[in-house]
């Protein structure tokens, strides 16, 4: 057991009312290739930033050994001084900035204040063509290489630390196959020399094609390790979804109508990412009385689809959008409302509320034109209005005129949907509707979004929990990599083949 | 008895008006004790008239900087709206086209601020002191900074007339455009989606709310509104100087944010920018009367205007609380 360079042994994690890891504990031997899968929130990011440093010793509960010593890191250069080295999914990189001074950030080569900037390109030069980008001149600005490019170069900072322990989260998630095969190439000339290599993935292709080993942890708990040869992609996958879900879910089935809507040849730009797009060409429908469950994994292109077809997102975005089989034109938010269209964004703060108004104010915001008055607005009316939906979804909170800041998350929420609600909307967005509620709240929406079917409003209902989507969807589209990967109905819709169809390429 | 009395004192606090309303009171006690003549009628009327001045202007800037908005350009607007008016009456046009065209040129600000800021998402603070700077050249060029005097007698009288010999015009124009602005804020859709884009802009937009165009609509307010506040100075003065406005956009910033409007957009209340114009005028006033040279005037403003921003993110942090 003394090749083990890593071990960390009961970390356990805890944010304000959640506990991301609990008492997980993994090792990590000399030379090998560590794949690391798991769902959305499974915790895998969060174990990964213990390890790096970016939460301090002091932060979490649990140990660190390295090469058998104990070690309690303050930060990030603590961890690299232990020869550990992450790279993360967001990539920091000075997009105005050379291609050399990202490189070598930190670490320039030079004497006192001076660069050597022969040697910086010329070192640069060298690692250039370590990853096959050799046609890239080092005085490139950084913000001139594609996505892919730019998760190599982050990579190769990396790797010209010298790391004996390199965590790599979702590497391949932005790299096209011509760069993800000289990865794999460079992970195995890491791997011959020595280096120790955890990846974060959710393609399992790659992690039979790469890996020794494979954990598996989902809900901050470790479930499994084992030897690649030892699992199939069915076991993993069983693993990675293995929860049992509770009677929690007040479904009932409405009767499904008529097509209401229906979405033709979607496609929106990558927002960060030039010459991409984070939904190609996707087409769907929509029934009378049905809630469509929208699957994948964060990222995946969910929010965006529905944000471009309601006019949230406009740039750029091709589509045909039919309600009731006549094309509608939605070149603006008012558009989609006019259609009979409503949006609960998954933000509360940042695009669902007015923070500083009242809960009556809140309420009325989609209606105002709508109200009784003409240009005026009769308090009474609005109050009398608010006070309906107020009364009906149960909002609880001291008065109409209590601000909204003051509310639980669920209270929000409930504002949120009731705003919508007073409009009568055919047809309902809901974007994680009981993202970071309570039990009893979620129970509540659960059910308004029951008794919303029963009365005919068609549901698109994305979410990331898988319980509430496979329990509370009549059919299921799941999107990945912004293409629609499986369309499941009735018995199909499980968690297993949810997942399945999420990390499909 | 004390927890209750607390209580009392932390409401009042919290209310909008206050950060203008107590300060207020103090000084005009304070100033009252020193100086008997302070209550005396023509010294009150004198201080509401410097106050309808800002207010004038400042009731649009409320509806401004509720949306989120803000507007250096103000100044310039006011002195190009009495320059064109002035022009135009000594050319021999009539008063009520004069006028009109003043309140047009103020339009074509605003909308080259409105739509500069908002369709091509340019900052507000820059790009209205480089407005700012432009109407203020083409000032000085039509101009070559000489003022425009000897007016028709009834344009005059729009500026000096006293209403029953005692309380002058533009103390009425202030007050009937406060009145207009405190129902379209507090009582009609518009005032309600202007609040709204403030409170949050995004959240506006997706409920269908015109943002662009309500933001563009109070910009051109602000400019219009400013070039108006010009025509009536050049009444007041019989006189019309090139630089009759330069300097107001702070004084008048001021007593918005002093009256309680937030500068993060979304609270705004004419209530407290009347109280804050009062309060402003009144310190002028009280320099003037105490022999303070004019030249700590601009001192004692700017600590107002950073004593109103502490004020200001104490009532913000009340709010979430």
């Amino acid at each position: 057991m003394s090749d083990l360079v890593l071990e960390m042994k009961h970390v356990t994690k805890r944010f304000p009312g959640v506990t991301a890891l609990k008492d997980v504990s993994i090792s990590l031997r000399k030379g090998e290739v560590m794949a690391i899968c798991g769902e959305n929130g499974a915790g895998k990011s969060t174990l990964m930033r213990v390890l790096s440093g970016s939460y301090t010793y002091r932060e979490y509960e649990g140990e660190i050994w390295i090469n058998g010593q104990k070690q309690q890191f303050s930060g990030i250069h603590d961890a690299e001084s232990c020869g550990i080295e992450m790279v993360y999914q967001e990539l920091n990189m000075n997009l105005v900035g050379s291609v050399a001074e990202n490189l070598y950030v930190g670490n320039l080569p030079g004497k006192g204040p001076f660069v050597n900037w022969k040697k910086l390109y010329a070192d640069t030069s060298a690692v250039l063509r370590r990853i096959s980008l050799d046609f890239i001149d080092p005085r490139t600005p950084a913000g001139m290489l594609n996505s892919g490019q730019l998760q190599l170069l982050a990579i190769m900072r990396a790797v010209i630390k010298k790391p004996k322990i390199m965590v790599l989260d979702e590497p391949t998630s932005s790299l096209s196959d011509n760069e993800t095969a000289i990865l794999f190439k460079l992970i195995r000339e890491l791997k011959a020399e020595g280096v120790s290599i955890v990846f974060i993935t959710h393609k399992l292709d790659e992690v039979y094609e790469l890996s020794d080993r494979v954990t598996v942890m989902r809900d901050g708990e470790f479930i499994s390790v084992d030897k690649i040869s030892d699992v199939d992609e069915n076991m993993l996958v069983e693993r990675m979804v293995g929860r049992k879900i509770e009677n929690q879910y007040p479904k009932v089935r409405a009767e499904i109508g008529e097509e209401v809507l229906r979405v033709e040849h979607l496609t929106v730009p990558h927002p960060s990412i030039k010459d991409r797009n984070i939904v190609e060409d996707i087409s769907f429908t929509l029934h009378k009385g049905e809630i469509l469950g929208l699957g994948g994994l964060v990222g995946a292109g969910r929010s965006e689809s529905i944000g471009a077809v309601f006019g949230q997102i406009t740039d750029g975005v091709s589509k045909k959008v039919y309600v009731r089989g006549k094309e509608v034109l939605i070149r603006r938010p008012g558009d989609a409302i006019h259609a009979g269209m409503g949006f609960l964004t998954e933000e509360r703060r940042k695009s669902g509320l007015v923070p500083v108004f009242s809960i009556c104010h809140n309420l009325t915001l989609c209606i105002l034109d709508k109200l009784a008055g003409g240009k005026f607005i009769r308090a009474k009316a609005e109050m009398d209005t608010a006070k309906g939906v107020f009364d009906r979804l149960r909002i609880k909170a001291p008065s109409l005129h209590t601000q909204v800041i003051n509310l639980s998350g669920g209270n929000q929420q409930k504002v949120i949907l009731g705003k919508w609600l007073l409009d009568s909307p055919s047809i309902l967005f809901m974007d994680e509707p009981t993202k970071g509620i309570d039990v009893g709240a979620k129970a509540e929406i659960y059910t308004i979004m029951c008794e919303l079917a029963a009365q005919g409003v068609a549901i698109v209902l994305i979410s990331s929990d898988m319980g509430e989507l496979v329990s509370m969807s009549d059919r299921c589209l799941v999107i990945s990599n912004g293409r629609i990967t499986g369309e499941l109905c009735g018995d199909e819709i499980t968690q297993k083949n949810v997942m399945r169809a999420a990390i499909a390429d | 008895m004390s927890k209750q009395k607390k209580s009392i004192i932390k409401s009042i606090l919290s209310m909008k008006e206050s950060g203008a309303a107590i300060p207020l009171v103090i000084l005009a006690i304070v100033v009252a004790c020193i100086n008997r003549n302070f209550f005396g009628i023509f010294n009150l009327m004198d201080i509401l008239r410097t106050a309808s001045f800002y207010l004038m202007v400042a009731v649009p800037v409320t509806f401004l900087m509720s949306a989120g908005g803000m507007d250096l350009s103000l100044g310039a607007a006011t002195s190009l709206g009495g320059v064109v008016c002035g022009t135009l009456l000594k050319a021999g046009v009539s008063i009520p086209v004069a006028i009109l065209l003043a309140l047009l040129t103020g339009i074509v600000v605003g909308l080259i601020n409105g739509v500069c800021i908002v369709r091509f998402a340019l900052p507000p603070f820059i790009l209205t002191l480089g407005t700012q700077y432009c109407v203020n050249g083409i000032i000085n060029v039509w101009t070559n900074g000489l003022s425009t005097t000897n007016f028709p007698n009834a344009y005059v009288k729009l500026g000096q007339y006293r209403v029953g010999g005692i309380i002058p015009m533009p103390i009425i124009y202030a007050l009937v455009i406060a009145l207009i602005g405190y129902v379209l804020l507090q009582h009609t859709k518009f005032g309600r989606k202007v609040l709204a884009i403030g409170g949050n802009q995004e959240t506006a937009r997706l409920a269908g709310i015109n943002v662009i165009g309500v933001r563009i609509s109070t910009y051109v307010c602000v400019s219009a509104m400013a070039a108006l506040a010009g025509v009536i100075y050049g009444a007041r003065f019989a006189t019309v100087q090139p630089a009759i406005g330069t300097g107001t956009e702070m004084t008048i910033m001021a007593s918005v944010i002093v009256g309680g409007t937030s500068m993060a957009g979304g609270v705004g209340t004419i209530i407290g920018t009347s109280i804050g114009c009062v309060l402003l005028a009144m310190i002028t006033n009280v320099l003037i009367m105490l022999g303070v040279s004019a030249y700590w005037q601009s001192f004692v403003f700017g600590l107002i205007l950073i004593l109103s921003l502490f004020i200001d993110r104490y009532r913000q942090r009340l709010l979430k609380a």
